[in-house]
This record gives structure tokens, C-alpha cells and sequence, in this order.
């Protein structure tokens, strides 16, 4: 019989924006799967400018190695196979096409209420009719639609290298510009309102884009390939006051970029991995507004003229940007100079006249406003999913679905502290929590439980993988007291409060500590916890778990270490197969679960409420914005 | 009274300097840095460099110990500069609070002035009335609304004056349309817009208020010159606004003194339920994200405004009641 | 008589004996007892404090005296502290179920159980005591006869949340105000009383404690300390919070200081002490006693303010102001998370009002003479 054992402190942090999204929802050009190699030289950021960081000179792209780019004849002598140029509208409408014709009209679907979780058809039925995309000649959309999108926090910055909030990443999403994109299964695509050709090197170490000559900034200047050179540059500059903290990592994977004429922009890589791909989207500044000004302010956010573009940026996506009231909305309108060139029209024009984008943090006050048509969409919070939008009030004028996201949340066992370096213990704790109040309960049967750190959905999930662990409290009855510290959100308290109880009845005693974000962050980044609630979005590649589980990486908050893993992580780089992929990163999934340096609690579903004049809405893992075509497929349907 | 206005002015630039140096030193103690959460709200796709993070940190000041940071912070508050917001795109701190100013003390200002304003008679009154039925509901009605948390009270009168009558707009500062509006017509949206949150901002003050009023007033009724009033002749009315009220100046004024800062604090959770871009949800959000500059330059603002309240309080004793007097 | 009006103060500092005046309160008390509404707020604190102390014996899911293997054991005991519970039920495999564990491990145990069984920490699973059914959750945890109040999102009994929460309650207010008004009326009348250079230093001092920002120090603490408890936090706000206090009786002593009865007493060899705080305070009651009847009361009101911020103690703290942070997110469809708290927290409000009230017309010298 064991004596009650007691931890001295033991912590579980809470992360965080758990519920609030976990990872910030980017748009398609900042979510790049990140290599985390060694970073360039960084020559200047080591100097210590003692009279202040102004005083040292800006020197556009020290950071890129040397190199020499050989002539482009020179490029014309490689092997090249072509990459993918599509319209991602048009490859979804083909892939619609395929899965046949909805069940429902959308009338009928409008008129179903969505009663997941207690039965998952409406929900199916809605979705299906209801993300039926409006036929290539626009027939039915309303292109005089003003669209009122709601969204939690201000627009920090309208500058996409800056972007930190998700609003920052909302607006980019609509009025930026970027070479590459992914779709909802996460493959690399060139877009066909972009670019004419992507050519790929058969050492894979090549990649030469042409871009169209029927681009323009909103100013009227053309994009040509130089911008994007210039961002590369500007992305791989090391400054005192040049703070770009998202952008850099993966950018800093390519060997060099060129323009070699106004379309033509060729990129090398250091290395041929699997990986390579993403780090090669960025979003494009316009180099004619940036390129003087950023040398008299490196910082780019405190001079007249940048402060001037801060509130009316150059932008070069299917919107601008044409009002900002801070903390209550920002408005883009439809660009002309977008879909028209030279009195033609030249792309698709884009499905709504005007996006209104109201900032409201309360999101009871900003479920009010939806019932009432003030705002047509808006992502729910799952305790409103039952609650507060389940009535004939809600229903008169929106619906909602809900689709399967990629998003799981565990509990963090810091293995390095002397309760969890066992993994028998770290088994003992997943065997002990009660599974089923937790789903049914606290999540309300709204998710799935656990299987380990891939989604069961995803491409890489193992064939075999592993069942979910039934809750036995024999087997669990080992060990004892330890301390919980959560990060405050309604359900992070709720599920803590629950491993509390959980563990009470085994006579271990848990408590749960309340933390503010920044205190729970820098203990996580300190590794001053024992165990910590967490939640991670999906990458648009499984390597970006490497960051999570590698050794010694920074997200590896639990300090978990297993050379066989890093080794297959490494290996799934190197592969280029994507089912040889699979089954790599299918052992690391088995690997990761027999070891349990986490405790699956379960995977988090998107859900969002919609107006009823709203169509075209389709969902990947990241929800339903952050992939081509995303949102460029919704659009107001017509009287 | 000048050299006693010159003296204390003298000695609320030394306070201030502590105050300051000590919350400086205490936001810097606190576990994070601006750096901290920026890396937070980042991708896990994506990881900082150390150098990175030198480097940003470099930026911020954080290199430097704290007290080293604070003389930095303070020269340049000397010379008139507040500094820049880290997480707020390097925007100028002083631009931050002019932005957020007017909205906050049109919600605060008018508030504090209803509060005054209705709260004053209700004391009166109540103090005329003392123990009867009328004056017990009255009271009990107010401890009512007191007790009533303000957020539960903005959800309800968003149910009723929004959903249900649709008579004021359910939150926000000001119309869609509201560039396009005359300038009356502005005034009119702005004001339609503050109701409820003035509302609930004042609610729960008058029973503070009033009750303080009546407790003040109650000690005073029973002073002998009002007994001497009244035998003279002296109207019931004119001896409580006369005689009476003019003889609680001084804990009212002080109360008035206390609340100057709070002009400008602001209220987190009301303007957080309104979207009101108040001063309340800056200091509170800069606290949560590190942003120091941000935090100081509040922190200095009310500070100033905290030691207006309190000089103007000693210097207003002296007027309402000869008795106080500085030497 | 024909002393100027302002010195009525000196005819009530000579009805009292300058020596000790154990009279003074023996008489404050009895005329306080007069006061209907004043001593039913009383006895309202006094059963709500009762209630506090006794919360486990009330709502509980452990019995308060049981017979277990020939021994007698207190369980009920846990609540208090965690520690209290004997280690055979740990080892016995209870896992917290003493309803069923009880007989099934021992049949000839016996167990005298709280009044309603239902837990504030903890969802009521079905058949734990024989026949009840488990606890709803949600929208469906309206009020019933199992749950009187009705549950709370997760499942928790709201009474039993609230008869437990009535320790904090209680507690809260009592410890924030009473540092609070130690140190407030303590600085306030030494400042008011001699002016000068202490009256300089010590505003200073009440100016600087005013300036710095209480969420700042919670923040502080909280990323201090591992376990909060509400102790803390009130420790926290009695030591940010007394600084009104202090202004007002600094401003009340510095009118009074003046008054001939000051003069009186100090002429008839009172020490000042004595004077500041048996005669002046006596008359600077009024304006102090507000604040600090509204403080005690407005400490459950920052209590719950706290916790919906999401910086209040260590959860699962069952409180009325969590209590009511829930029924705000939930306002539509579960009135009962308002209703309930919050007239319990209206109810405690006005209690230590009217005692405040009552408090302050028994000590005032001058109704004293009324009486005679």
C-alpha cells in the first residue's frame, strides 16, 4: 500500500489562448513550416551599439550569406519540372463537383437547426449546402454585399512583416499579397491571379517563378518580381530597431533570392527538404514606398511617411483598406485595380463591395449584435454553441456549423522534473482523469477525446493508431500531490478544476492556480512548472512539431527529449515521398504516445455562425479563412 | 498660501519620482517581458532566435537593470517624451492617451457629475425624512442597485434597450454612418451611444454617495446651532441647504478629491462590455502585455492627477471652513 | 450657555469622564440594541457567520462523525483542511465516495451526515447517496429538489457553492477592512491631529500608497505566491484601500483639532492619545464609518471582480462572486447564477449597512444627551 506521497511543487500550467485560438490564426502567407536550423549570420546583432541602436547604419539584407547568382542562361540549362499554378476556386469547385450535388437545398438547410452534438446531420446538411460555391460567371452573388465580420482584438499593425494579432493576420488575408498559398489539404500552390509559371529544379534546390505583368500595387504602381526580392531582403536584414518576429524563420532556410527581370524571380534553397516550399511564402511590400524611407527609419513604424502608410498601406490583395477607427472597425472595399487592367477585366472580381470589420472583445455583446444582423459572422465560443445560440432569436437570421479543426490540447508533463521523468507516472496521470465529464460535461460532447499529437483526420495520423484511454483509477493509484497552475479561461479553470478532482479521489491534492498569460508564459519558457495545460494548432506541414518535441527546442515547454524522435524528424525533412512521410511521421505519433510526455485530453472543433445571406463557406484544419481559396469563395447571396 | 502652494508643489515632484520609481520597479519584477508574450501569440511554427530575442530586448531596455532603465525612462519624461508602446506598433504613449482621453472622460466626467448631482438631493432628502417608510425604501433600493454588479446590469440593459425596443445601439462610440453625419447629428450618435454605459458607470455611486451625504448630514442636524436655527425661526429647507449641508463641505470635498483620478482610469469591465475605447482597457491590457511605457505613462498621468485631488482637497478645507488654516 | 455653536463638542468631551470610560461603550451598546433594524442586521452577520463556521456540517459529501472499522472518524474535517482526513481512507480506496465505501467495506459502520449532500468542489455523480440522481449541468441545472438553487455550469450545487463561499463572504470583508481601517484611521489621525511635519510626511506617504496601482500588486503577488488564497488578495486590498479612510479623517481631525473641547480636555491634562482617539474620533466617525461599512461589503464585490478579470484565488474557490461571473456569461438561460448570489450578496450589503448606521447614531456624543 503506498503512503500518500506529496510533490513539493509541482505546477500545471494552463496555456493560454487556449480557447481564445491557439495558434494565431494566419493567413496563408505567414504559416510556413519552419526548418529551425541554426539561423544566418547575425553579425550585427551581436554589436553592442553603446550610443544608442539609431546610431547603427542600415544595410538592406545583411543577413543573406554570400552568393553568387549564376547568369540566367546559365538557370536555363537545369533540369526544371513544373509546379502547381491553379485557381484555387476553381480546383475547389472541382473537387465539390466530385463529391456530388449537396443533399439539401440551401433553403431547406437554412431552415434546419444544428443540433451537434446530439446528432452531427444538420450540421453536415448545412454545411453542405451552404458551402456550395457560386457558379464562374457570379450568377446569384451580390457584388453590392457589405459584409460585417467581427473580431475580437484591434488591428495592430496594417503592415503584414509586422503582424501579430489575428486581426493583423485578418486584414492581410484580404488586402495582402503573396506569391505562394496552400489549400484546405495544406499542398503548396502558385495562384493563377499571380503567377504564369512555377518551375521547379529536379535537385529540387531551384525554384523560378513568373509573375503577371497585369499586377498593381493600389497605387498604381506594377508588382514585379523586385518587390518580392526587396521583402526577401528586407526579411533577412539585422537592425537594432528591425523587429520582424514572425517572418524570419523559414525565410532564413533559403539560400538567396533574385529578380532577375520585373517577373522573373528565381529562389535557392539550402537544402532539398520536404519542408522547402514554405519557406518561401512571405508577404510582398511594395519596395518604390519602403525602400529610401526604411533606411532614414529602420524601425519602419516612426517616420511621417511610414506612419502615413501605416494608415493607409499600398496594399497589392483583392482589397484595400479605407477606414480605421481603432478599437471600433476597419473597412476594406473591393480594389478595381485588382480584377481591371487597362480597361479589361482581368481576374475574377472579388465577391464583395465592401468588408466591415467591427472590433468587439465582448462576445456576449457581440452575439447580440449577430442576432440582431448588426454582424454576420463570427466565431463562436464553444459554451455559446448551446447556450445563447440555440433560439428562434439567433435562427432568424443566421446558422451555424461546426467543422473538425486540428487542434488538440493536453496537459504539458515537465519530464525533467523529478514527479514526471517517469514515464509510468506520466501514465498513471492519464489513467486517472475522467474522461468522460470531461467530454460530456465540461466540453458538452462538442469534441473528440485524444489520441495522441496528430489529428486522427490528418494524412499523417499512423494507420494503427492509438484508442482513446479509458479513464482506471487501479492502475493510476500510484503516486501523489502535485500543483496546478492554469491560465484563466472558463473551460482551462473548469478542466484543471476537474484533474483536481480527478486526482483527489486517488489522494493525490492538486492546486489549481490561476495565472496571467504573461507569468504562465515565461514560467513555460523557463521550464519552471511541472505540468501545464496547453493547446497547439496544426502547422500546414507535421514538421513543425519539431519545434514542440525536438530536444532542447523552445516550444518544447516539458523539456521532453527522445533521440529517436529527433532522428525521425529529421527524416521526414529529408523525404520527399509524402507516404513515405506518413508512415515516418506516423512512428513519431506511436513513439510520442508510448512515451506520454503529454496527456491527450481531446481535439477542438471550429465552430461559426454565419448569416443566412452568407454562402460559399468552407472549412480546412485551420478553420475557415486560412487556405486558398478560403475566404475569396464567400460571398452574399443575391435577392 | 503661496509659499504653502510652492511648497507642496515642490514636494509633489518627490512623490512623484517615487511613486514612479517604485511601480517601475514592480512591473519589472513581474515575471515577463514584452518580448515574452510577443513570442506567445506567435505560430508554433515559428521560433525566436536568441539573437532575436537580444535583440528585442535590446530595443525595449530590458538590457539594462531596472533602476538604470527607470533614470532612462525619466529623462526622457523630463524633456516631455513618453516613450513608445511595444505592443502597439511603436506608437507614441502620449498619442495612445490623447486617443483614448476624450472618450474616457466623457463616461467618467458625466457620470461623477450625475452621481453629484443626484446623489445630493437624495442625501438631503433623505436626511430630512430620516426613518420613515419612504426614506427606508429609498435607501434600500439603492443598497439594491449597489449590490448589483455592473456587468450583470449591462447585459440586461443591452437585453431591453437594444434586442427588445431597439431604442440605442448596443455598443461602440459611433455610427457606421457617422462621418457623413452633420455635426449635431454627431453629437446626437455619440451621445446615444454613451447612455448605457453612463448608466451603468453611475448607478452604483448614488448609494455611496447619498448614504455619505446623510451620514455627514445626520452628525451635523444634531449640532446645537441648527437647534438654535430652528428656534429662531428658520425654515426646515433653508436650515439643511443653508446651515446644515454648508457644515459637511469638508468630507464632501475630500470625497471629491478621491475621485479625481478616477476621471481617468476608467472602468475595464464596463468598457470592455461596450467596446468603449476607454482608458480602463489600455491600462489593463499594457499591464497583461508588459508594455511598460505604456504602464508608466498612465501611472505617471493619474499620479498627477491622484496629488491634484489631494492639494486641491487641502487647499479647498481652507475655504469652506475658516477653522483649517496652513501655515 | 452662551458659548459660540461650535462648541458643543466640549459639553459632550465633559459628560464623559476623561479617566477610562468603559461606560462609553456599555452605553453605545445599549443604545444600539434599541435599534430594530440595526440589531436584525446583526444577527443577520452572526447566522451568516455561523453559517461560514459550520459550512460542512450544513452541505457536505462527507459524514461529520462516522464509525469505521471499530473507530470514530471526523471527515467532514477535509474542508477545513486537507490534511484532517484520516489516511485509512486513502489506503481504504474511498476515492472521496463515503456513501457507498462506508457499507461496502464496513457493514457495521455507522455515519452522521451533513444536512444536504451535495459538494461545492464537485458534480453529484448518479447513485452516490442511494436514490439521487446526478447532478444536470448547463442550461438544464435550474433549480430542483436536489439542487435548491440549481447547478452551475459544470454541475456544482449552487447552495452548496454558496454556503461554503459564505466563509469567503465573511472573511473577506472582515480582513481587508480591518487593516484597512487600522492603518486609515491610525495615519489619518496622527496627520490631522498634529499637522506639520508629521501631516506632510504622512500624506506623502497615503499619496504614494494611493498612486501605485492595487492590479499591479496583485499581479505581483499572485506570480509570487503559488497558492493564493483569498487572504491574500484581501491583505492586498486593506493595504491598498485604506488611503480614503485616512483622507477623511485626516480632514476631520484637522476641523476638530480645533474645537474647544480639544483645548478642554488637553487643559485638564489628557494625553494626546487619549484626545485623538476617545474624544475627536468619537465625532469623526461619521465619515469614516461609510466607507468602511461600503468596504467591508464592497470586498465580496472585488472579490467577484477579481475572479471575472480572472486573478482571484486558486479555483475551485467557491464564492458568490465566481458565482455570479458565471451567471453573467450565461445570463439568458441561467438566471438562478444571478438571481441567488446576488441577493445574498444585496442581503450582506445592506446588513453592514444598517449596522454601520446603527454603529454610528450609538456613538455620537450628542444623541447621547437626547437620551438623558
Amino acid at each position: 500500500m503506498q503512503a500518500r506521497q506529496r510533490f513539493g511543487w509541482c505546477s500545471v500550467v494552463w496555456a493560454a489562448s487556449v480557447l481564445g485560438g491557439v495558434t494565431a490564426g494566419c493567413s496563408s502567407q505567414d504559416r510556413s513550416p519552419d526548418a529551425a536550423a541554426p539561423p544566418g549570420s547575425t553579425q550585427q546583432a551581436d554589436q553592442k551599439s553603446a550610443a544608442g541602436p539609431s546610431s547603427q547604419p542600415f544595410v538592406l539584407g545583411n543577413a543573406v550569406e554570400p552568393f553568387d547568382p549564376p547568369p540566367l542562361e546559365e538557370l536555363d540549362k537545369l533540369q526544371w519540372e513544373d509546379g502547381p499554378v491553379v485557381d484555387s476556386l476553381e480546383q475547389l469547385r472541382a473537387e465539390k463537383a466530385e463529391a456530388g450535388p449537396p443533399p439539401t437545398s440551401v433553403e431547406e438547410a437554412l431552415a434546419l437547426r444544428n443540433d451537434f452534438p446530439k446528432s452531427r446531420e444538420n450540421n453536415d446538411k448545412i454545411l453542405a449546402a451552404l458551402s456550395q460555391l457560386a457558379p464562374p460567371d457570379g450568377a446569384g452573388v451580390d457584388y453590392e454585399h457589405t459584409f460585417v465580420r467581427h473580431v475580437a482584438g484591434d488591428l495592430n499593425s496594417t503592415n503584414p512583416l509586422f503582424g501579430s494579432s489575428v486581426t493583423d493576420y485578418e486584414l492581410s488575408g484580404m488586402a495582402g499579397f503573396s506569391v505562394l498559398a496552400f489549400n484546405r489539404r495544406f499542398e503548396y500552390f502558385a495562384d493563377k491571379d499571380i503567377v504564369v509559371s512555377w518551375q521547379r529544379s529536379k535537385d529540387n534546390l531551384v525554384e523560378r517563378i513568373v509573375l503577371r505583368d497585369d499586377l498593381t500595387w493600389s497605387d498604381g504602381t506594377p508588382i514585379t518580381a523586385h518587390d518580392v526580392e526587396f521583402t526577401y531582403r528586407l526579411i533577412m536584414t539585422d537592425h537594432p530597431e528591425l523587429v520582424i518576429p514572425a517572418v524570419r524563420q523559414g525565410t532564413d532556410q533559403l539560400r538567396y533570392v533574385k529578380a532577375y527581370d520585373d517577373r522573373t524571380i528565381v529562389y535557392w534553397h539550402k537544402e532539398p527538404f520536404a519542408t522547402r516550399t514554405g519557406n518561401m511564402l512571405w508577404p510582398v511590400l511594395p519596395k518604390h514606398i519602403y525602400e529610401k524611407s526604411v533606411v532614414e527609419d529602420p524601425s519602419m513604424k516612426r517616420s511621417e511617411h511610414h506612419r502615413k502608410y501605416e494608415e493607409q498601406p499600398v496594399v497589392g490583395g483583392p482589397y484595400e483598406l479605407v477606414s480605421r477607427v481603432r478599437n471600433q472597425e476597419f473597412v476594406v472595399r473591393r480594389r478595381e485595380g485588382w480584377y481591371m487592367h487597362g480597361g479589361q477585366q482581368v481576374r475574377r472580381k472579388p465577391y464583395f463591395k465592401e468588408v466591415r470589420v467591427k472590433i468587439i472583445e465582448d462576445l456576449n455583446t457581440a452575439i447580440l449584435a449577430l442576432k440582431a444582423g448588426d454582424i454576420q459572422s463570427m466565431e463562436l465560443r464553444p459554451e455559446h454553441w448551446e447556450s445563447l445560440t440555440a433560439g428562434d432569436d439567433f435562427y432568424a437570421q443566421n446558422t451555424k456549423v461546426m467543422a473538425p479543426e486540428w487542434t488538440e490540447f493536453h496537459v504539458v508533463w515537465n519530464v525533467k522534473s523529478p514527479y514526471f521523468s517517469d514515464k509510468r507516472v506520466r501514465w498513471a496521470m492519464t489513467y486517472a482523469f475522467d474522461y468522460e465529464e470531461l467530454l460530456n460535461t465540461i466540453c458538452r460532447g462538442l469534441y473528440e477525446q485524444g489520441r495522441g499529437t496528430f489529428n486522427p483526420a490528418a494524412w499523417m495520423f499512423p494507420p494503427d493508431g492509438p484508442q482513446p484511454v479509458k479513464r482506471d483509477l487501479d492502475r493510476a493509484e500510484d503516486l501523489l500531490e502535485f500543483q496546478l497552475m492554469t491560465y484563466t479561461t472558463e473551460t482551462g479553470v473548469q478542466v484543471a478544476t476537474l484533474w483536481k478532482e480527478s486526482l483527489d479521489q486517488i489522494g493525490v491534492t492538486v492546486n489549481v492556480k490561476p495565472t496571467e498569460f504573461a507569468v504562465m508564459q515565461d514560467k513555460t519558457l523557463k521550464h519552471e512548472f511541472d505540468a501545464c495545460f496547453a493547446g497547439w494548432g496544426t502547422g500546414a506541414d507535421p514538421d513543425m512539431q519539431e519545434n514542440i518535441f525536438g530536444a532542447g527546442k523552445q516550444r518544447n515547454y516539458g523539456q521532453y527529449a527522445n533521440p529517436e524522435v529527433d532522428k525521425l524528424f529529421e527524416q521526414g525533412r529529408r523525404e520527399l515521398d509524402r507516404d513515405k512521410r506518413a508512415t515516418i511521421y506516423g512512428q513519431i505519433h506511436m513513439l510520442l504516445w508510448e512515451d506520454q510526455p503529454y496527456t491527450w485530453l481531446f481535439y477542438r472543433n471550429a465552430f461559426f455562425a454565419f448569416n443566412k445571406k452568407l454562402r460559399g463557406y468552407n472549412f480546412s484544419p485551420r478553420g475557415p479563412y486560412d487556405f486558398g481559396p478560403g475566404f475569396a469563395a464567400l460571398y452574399g447571396a443575391a435577392e | 498660501m503661496t509659499s504653502y502652494l510652492i511648497r507642496r508643489l515642490g514636494i509633489a515632484v518627490i512623490t512623484l519620482v517615487l511613486i514612479t520609481f517604485l511601480v517601475y520597479g514592480l512591473i519589472r519584477a513581474m515575471p515577463g517581458t514584452p518580448a515574452t508574450n510577443q513570442l506567445a501569440v506567435m505560430d508554433p511554427s515559428k521560433q525566436l532566435s536568441p539573437e532575436a530575442i537580444a535583440r528585442i530586448n535590446r530595443l525595449y531596455g530590458l538590457d539594462k537593470p531596472w533602476y538604470a532603465a527607470y533614470f532612462v525612462w525619466m529623462k526622457n519624461v523630463v524633456v516631455g517624451d513618453l516613450g513608445v508602446s511595444f505592443t502597439r506598433n511603436m506608437r507614441p504613449v502620449a498619442e495612445l492617451i490623447v486617443e483614448r482621453a476624450p472618450a474616457t472622460l466623457m463616461l467618467s466626467a458625466t457620470s461623477l457629475a450625475l452621481a453629484y448631482l443626484l446623489s445630493i438631493p437624495i442625501g438631503l432628502w433623505a436626511t430630512a425624512q430620516a426613518n420613515t417608510v419612504a426614506e427606508r425604501t429609498v435607501s434600500t433600493v439603492l443598497y439594491m442597485l449597489y449590490s448589483l454588479p455592473a456587468f450583470v446590469a449591462a447585459l440586461y440593459l443591452q437585453l431591453l434597450l437594444y434586442v427588445k425596443l431597439d431604442w440605442l445601439p448596443l455598443y461602440g462610440m459611433q455610427s457606421d454612418a457617422y462621418e457623413s453625419l452633420s455635426p449635431v447629428g454627431k453629437a446626437v450618435d455619440v451621445l446615444r451611444h454613451a447612455v448605457m454605459p453612463i448608466a451603468c458607470f453611475t448607478y452604483g455611486n448614488l448609494a455611496y454617495y447619498s448614504r455619505f451625504i446623510r451620514a455627514n448630514m445626520q452628525e451635523v442636524v444634531r449640532q446645537d446651532y441648527i437647534r438654535t436655527a430652528r428656534a429662531k425661526g428658520v425654515g426646515p429647507r433653508a436650515i439643511l441647504w443653508k446651515h446644515a449641508f454648508r457644515n459637511t463641505m469638508i468630507p464632501l470635498v475630500t470625497l471629491l478629491g478621491l475621485s479625481l483620478p478616477g476621471l481617468f482610469s476608467g472602468a475595464v469591465i464596463l468598457e470592455q462590455i461596450f467596446q468603449w475605447p476607454g482608458m480602463g482597457r489600455l491600462y489593463f491590457e499594457a499591464i497583461g502585455q508588459r508594455d511598460y511605457n505604456v504602464i508608466m505613462g498612465l501611472t505617471l498621468m493619474f499620479s498627477v492627477l491622484a496629488l491634484a485631488g489631494q492639494l486641491l482637497a487641502d487647499i479647498l478645507y481652507a475655504v469652506v471652513d475658516p477653522r483649517v488654516t496652513y501655515g | 450657555m452662551d458659548l459660540p455653536p461650535s462648541t458643543t463638542g466640549a459639553m459632550a468631551a465633559s459628560d464623559v469622564p476623561l479617566g477610562a470610560s468603559p461606560g462609553f461603550w456599555r452605553e453605545a451598546w445599549r443604545r444600539f440594541r434599541r435599534r430594530k433594524l440595526a440589531m436584525a442586521a446583526l444577527l443577520f452577520v452572526a447566522a451568516l457567520t455561523l453559517v461560514a463556521i459550520c459550512a460542512p456540517l450544513i452541505v457536505g459529501t462527507r459524514p461529520i462523525v462516522c464509525q469505521y472499522k471499530g473507530r470514530i472518524y471526523f471527515p467532514a474535517a477535509w474542508y477545513y483542511n486537507r490534511d484532517w482526513e484520516n489516511p485509512i481512507f486513502a489506503k481504504d480506496r474511498f476515492r472521496g465516495r463515503f456513501a457507498e465505501n462506508l457499507q461496502a467495506k464496513d457493514p457495521q459502520s455507522w455515519a452522521i451526515w451533513p444536512l444536504i449532500y451535495q459538494d461545492p468542489y464537485r458534480r453529484i455523480r448518479e447513485n452516490e447517496w442511494p436514490g439521487q440522481p446526478a447532478n444536470p449541468s448547463g442550461a438544464e441545472g435550474r433549480p430542483s429538489r436536489y439542487n435548491w438553487l440549481g447547478t452551475n455550469q459544470q454541475g456544482f450545487d449552487v447552495l452548496a457553492s454558496m454556503v461554503h463561499g459564505a466563509q469567503t463572504a465573511v472573511s473577506v470583508g472582515f480582513v481587508s477592512m480591518g487593516i484597512a481601517a487600522t492603518i486609515g484611521i491610525t495615519l489619518g489621525a496622527l496627520a490631522g491631529y498634529y499637522g506639520r511635519w508629521i501631516d506632510v510626511l504622512l500624506s506623502r506617504v497615503i499619496e504614494v500608497v494611493m498612486c501605485v496601482p492595487s492590479l499591479v500588486l496583485i499581479l505581483a503577488l499572485v506570480a509570487l505566491l503559488d497558492r493564493v488564497n483569498n487572504l491574500h488578495l484581501m491583505a492586498i486590498v486593506g493595504l491598498t484601500h485604506w488611503t480614503g479612510i485616512a483622507r477623511l479623517t485626516r480632514a476631520e481631525f484637522m476641523k476638530l483639532k480645533q474645537m474647544e473641547f480639544v483645548a478642554a480636555a488637553r487643559a485638564l491634562g489628557a494625553s494626546p492619545g487619549r484626545i485623538m482617539f476617545t474624544h475627536v474620533l468619537r465625532n469623526a466617525l461619521a465619515p469614516v464609518l461609510v466607507p468602511i461599512t461600503f468596504g467591508i461589503a464592497d470586498a465580496i464585490l472585488i472579490e467577484s471582480g477579481l475572479s471575472y478579470l480572472g486573478f482571484g484565488a486558486s479555483p475551485p474557490n467557491p464564492s458568490w462572486g465566481t458565482l455570479l461571473s458565471a451567471g453573467r456569461r450565461n445570463i439568458e438561460d441561467m438566471w438562478w447564477l444571478i438571481l441567488f448570489p446576488g441577493t445574498a450578496i444585496f442581503l450582506t450589503v445592506l446588513a453592514y449597512n444598517l449596522i454601520g448606521e446603527g454603529l454610528q447614531e450609538a456613538t455620537d456624543p450628542r444623541l447621547r444627551q437626547d437620551a438623558h
